[in-house]
């Protein structure tokens, strides 16, 4: 039989969005946005967001929500600043992924264990960090020791990005638990059945989520230098958007790539930084960040479907075929 | 004409480039069971929702009772007194019976600003009754009454607006013996009062001998309309597929045969409530049929050997490496399989291609270090079992949603049977797929016997039962009543006697 190619728009969603906001801004701001200091400032608030997103990909890819990412910034970026204050620099690594890894656990053994809905669970968890934070901080913050300053070395970070992307990219497409982890997301019921169990995925999901979230803090008090109790606020809202906006399904399944990350990320950074340069107010780019997510997940939505339709066509000829032969 | 029902003059109705219904023309007489026999995707079920408003027609006309009758939604036919029970389960779950049965007429049952649900329940009781249709709990979410008992509210459901023809799609394939006589009761109590029922099933036995009258669709155009005495099943299938069938479908030999190995070994298995005291020993190359009346845990039983039902006590070993089975995984470690009932819910992953769904259950065994798995490999596993079993599709990206009930079982049955596997627990591997499928499904069987494997086939159908056991486990009741064999006891009336 002949193969026929389609063009599937749904797979290139995420690369269209971002040429689309990478022109609109290009224009508005004059050329500005392509200014090559201005590029690399995209690409330093892109990458936390990725890091957090490859951890968090996992999670949505299930089907599920995990929204502690934030409050992870918050209290694994605060204990590993004061961990440093007594102890060498270094000494900061271990205590964020620690951080993020334990909260992560403990979402995860929720989730999975106890069957409360994952939306509700993390967002207990954050609120209970962010007072955490508070309380250990109030008014005070703490500086990233000299010795960890090169975290934010642009070389680093890009090389840093690169390594994080090729294992991410490894163990969801090419590994028995990436497939476990998209086969939840589109029908649970029938990974049990076929023996696996889910329960365990399930928390080791919730664990990578945690552990990039404990990475991605290192990043973020590193650009900013240190730690308040504010840091990290809304950080889950800018993680969720990059899945979204890329065309990641919100309920989950095999629609999940890691490359629509890759273009979200920066979607988003692109469309807050050019508004900037054209001198909107705070409130507009929340307005207006709100709105593009909406049109990229219901245009993402809305063309799965397109998607599936041709799934049918391609049933009915094949169905002729047979009965021609 | 004084005794027609309703008369289809012409109607076409396409998809896209496909004919669903192309210029069918029926007569169905007054007090008569019209059947509508053909394969899946033979424009049963879409003439059927065309007559009941679920979808307009592209051209022709209907005609009840000598008058034009042109419904624009299902509630246009319930007011011109046509109703039907749908073939997938038309419940809202979380609601209760009491409150779907009256979906849409609530008004009635006001009670100042509340809903006076001790009525509703009543009247939905006197339904039943009126029809002499077995009692199901409506207190309770219908999304907790087992499928048989929803269709049977289904059923009462449709009956609410008092209709003079009502249309039953695939409605017996999802009740067991003892309820399809109750159907069959009350069919012939319908359809005694003047009133016709159009009737799609699977199940040519039964269509042959509850129809009147059977019109055989094929490619969307009705092919023949005859009484139904007047059709052999030979003959009725080969004008549904078009072409001969082959003689062999169930086994034709009449001895138990298998090797003297054990391969599963269950032991005093019970799960409160559900079954009790379950022991049989399943040998290599046997074929164990489960069967039993409606509440008998037939169901349960497959899932208390998967590890999957709570608070299971008594024993499941495998004794070709003297595992004992406690969760789901060690099923599939002992070289095991266990398909659900319910295909749709437990056993594919609907929105996604053929391909994702035929390597789920081998990624253990494809997988190298660190649980690599290598898209060459996978790819090929699943063109394999794609081609060795026929499945019909555009390839292996084709979404599984979009397949025929038939082609669905075959992706998740060949997912399975590509692995090497030593035993198999199949739950109602025919339920709703066509006469060529499923065939087809008990000739891999017989393969698979001949093969060495050791399969449990929980079945529904006496029938098929019969035809493809060494021994049926009959249980009765949540017990287990007896083991009867090929060799001696395979007669209906024996089973039958046993199960009551």
């Amino acid at each position: 039989m002949k193969k026929k190619v389609n063009f599937n728009i749904n797979t290139w969603l995420p690369v269209i969005i971002f040429a689309l906001i990478a022109v609109i801004f290009g224009i508005a701001t004059g050329g500005q946005l392509f200014g090559a200091t201005n590029l690399m400032n995209i690409f330093n608030q892109s990458v936390s967001t990725i890091i957090a997103g490859l951890g968090m990909v996992f999670v949505a890819t299930m089907g599920s929500t995990d929204i502690t990412c934030g409050a992870i910034v918050g209290v694994a970026g605060t204990l590993s600043c004061m961990a440093a204050t007594n102890l060498p620099g270094p000494i900061m690594i271990p205590v964020a992924l620690g951080v993020g890894l334990i909260v992560g656990l403990v979402a995860g053994v929720v989730v999975a264990k106890f069957k409360v809905n994952s939306f509700m669970t993390t967002l207990a968890l954050m609120m209970g960090l962010r007072a955490f934070v508070t309380l250990l901080l109030s008014n005070n913050a703490y500086l990233i020791p000299d010795s960890m300053r090169f975290i934010d070395n642009n070389v680093f970070k890009v090389i840093a990005v690169i390594i994080l992307v090729a294992i991410i990219v490894y163990v969801f497409h090419y590994t028995r638990f990436g497939v476990y982890v998209r086969g939840i997301g589109e029908n649970e019921n029938a990974i049990r059945y076929a023996g696996v169990n889910v329960e365990k995925i399930k928390i080791i999901a919730f664990a990578i989520s945690g552990l990039m979230a404990g990475l991605a803090a290192l990043f973020t008090i590193a650009r900013v230098g240190g730690t308040n109790s504010t840091i990290g606020q809304g950080f889950e809202m800018r993680v969720m958007m990059a899945l979204y906006i890329g065309g990641i399904p919100v309920r989950g399944g095999s629609g999940s790539k890691i490359y629509k990350l890759l273009f979200g990320a920066p979607t988003i950074v692109m469309l807050e930084n050019g508004l900037v340069l054209c001198g909107a107010s705070g409130g507009t780019t929340q307005l207006i960040r709100g709105i593009v997510l909406l049109v990229a997940v219901w245009l993402s939505n809305y063309l799965a479907k397109k998607f599936v339709n041709v799934g049918v066509s391609a049933a009915q000829n094949q169905k002729k075929a047979a009965a021609a032969e | 004409m004084a005794d027609v029902m309703l008369k289809i003059e012409g109607v076409c109705k396409s998809f896209g480039p496909t004919k669903a219904n192309n210029n069918v023309n029926l007569v169905l007489k007054k007090g008569s069971v019209h059947g509508l026999a053909g394969e899946n995707g033979s424009g049963k079920s879409t003439l059927a929702s065309m007559i009941c408003g679920m979808q307009m027609k592209d051209s022709g006309k209907f005609f009840k009772n000598g008058q034009e009758f042109d419904p624009k939604s299902p509630g246009d036919a319930k007011k011109n007194g046509v109703a039907m029970v749908v073939q997938e389960l038309g419940v809202v779950g979380a609601l209760s019976g009491a409150v779907n049965m009256f979906l849409g007429e609530m008004d009635k049952y006001k009670k100042g600003p509340l809903v006076d649900m001790k009525a509703m329940e009543k009247d939905a009781y006197q339904q039943f009754d009126k029809w002499n249709l077995p009692h199901v709990p409506l207190d309770i979410p219908a999304g907790q009454l087992q499928i048989e008992q929803r269709k049977v509210m289904e059923l009462a459901r449709a009956l609410n607006a008092d209709p003079d023809f009502l249309v039953l799609d695939e409605i017996s394939q999802a009740l067991s013996q003892d309820n399809r006589e109750v159907l069959y009761k009350f069919i012939k109590k319908f359809t005694d009062q003047g009133k016709t029922i159009l009737m799609i099933t699977h199940d040519l036995e039964e269509m042959v001998e509850i129809c009147d009258t059977i019109s055989v669709l094929r490619d969307g155009e009705v092919i023949d309309t005859r009484a139904s005495k007047d059709y052999s099943m030979d003959e009725l299938k080969r004008l549904m597929i078009g072409r001969e069938v082959s003689g062999d479908y169930y086994r034709d030999d009449q001895e138990e045969s298998y090797e003297k190995t054990v391969i599963l070994e269950v032991k005093n298995l019970t799960v409160p409530g559900k079954c009790e005291n379950v022991s049989f020993e399943l040998h290599k190359g046997e074929i164990l049929g489960i069967c039993g009346l409606s509440d008998a845990g037939i169901h349960e039983i497959g899932n208390a050997i998967f590890g999957l039902e709570e608070g299971r006590r008594g024993t499941v070993t495998v004794k070709t490496s003297n595992t004992e089975l406690k969760k789901p995984g060690d099923m599939i470690k002992t070289k095991g399989a266990y398909l659900s009932k319910d295909r749709d819910a437990y056993g594919l992953m609907l929105d996604t291609g053929i391909g994702d769904n035929l390597i789920v259950p081998s990624v253990v065994e494809l997988s190298g270090a660190f649980g690599f798995l290598n898209p060459k490999k996978t790819k090929a596993l699943a063109q394999q079992a794609s081609e060795a079993f026929e499945v019909k599709s555009s390839g292996l990206n084709h979404i599984v949603r979009r397949l025929s009930g038939g082609n669905k079982q075959k992706v998740n049955l060949s997912r399975w049977l590509v692995k090497d596997l030593d035993y198999l627990i199949l739950d109602c591997p025919t339920r709703g797929v066509d006469i060529g499928v499923k065939a087809y499904i008990y000739s891999v069987l017989k393969k698979a016997k001949a093969d060495g494997l050791g399969i449990i086939m929980i079945s529904d159908e006496l029938p098929e039962a019969m035809g493809m056991s060494d021994r049926i486990l009959v249980m009765k009741e949540h017990k287990q009543e007896a083991i009867l064999s090929r060799t001696t006891d395979f007669t209906e009336e024996k089973i039958m006697e046993v199960m009551l």
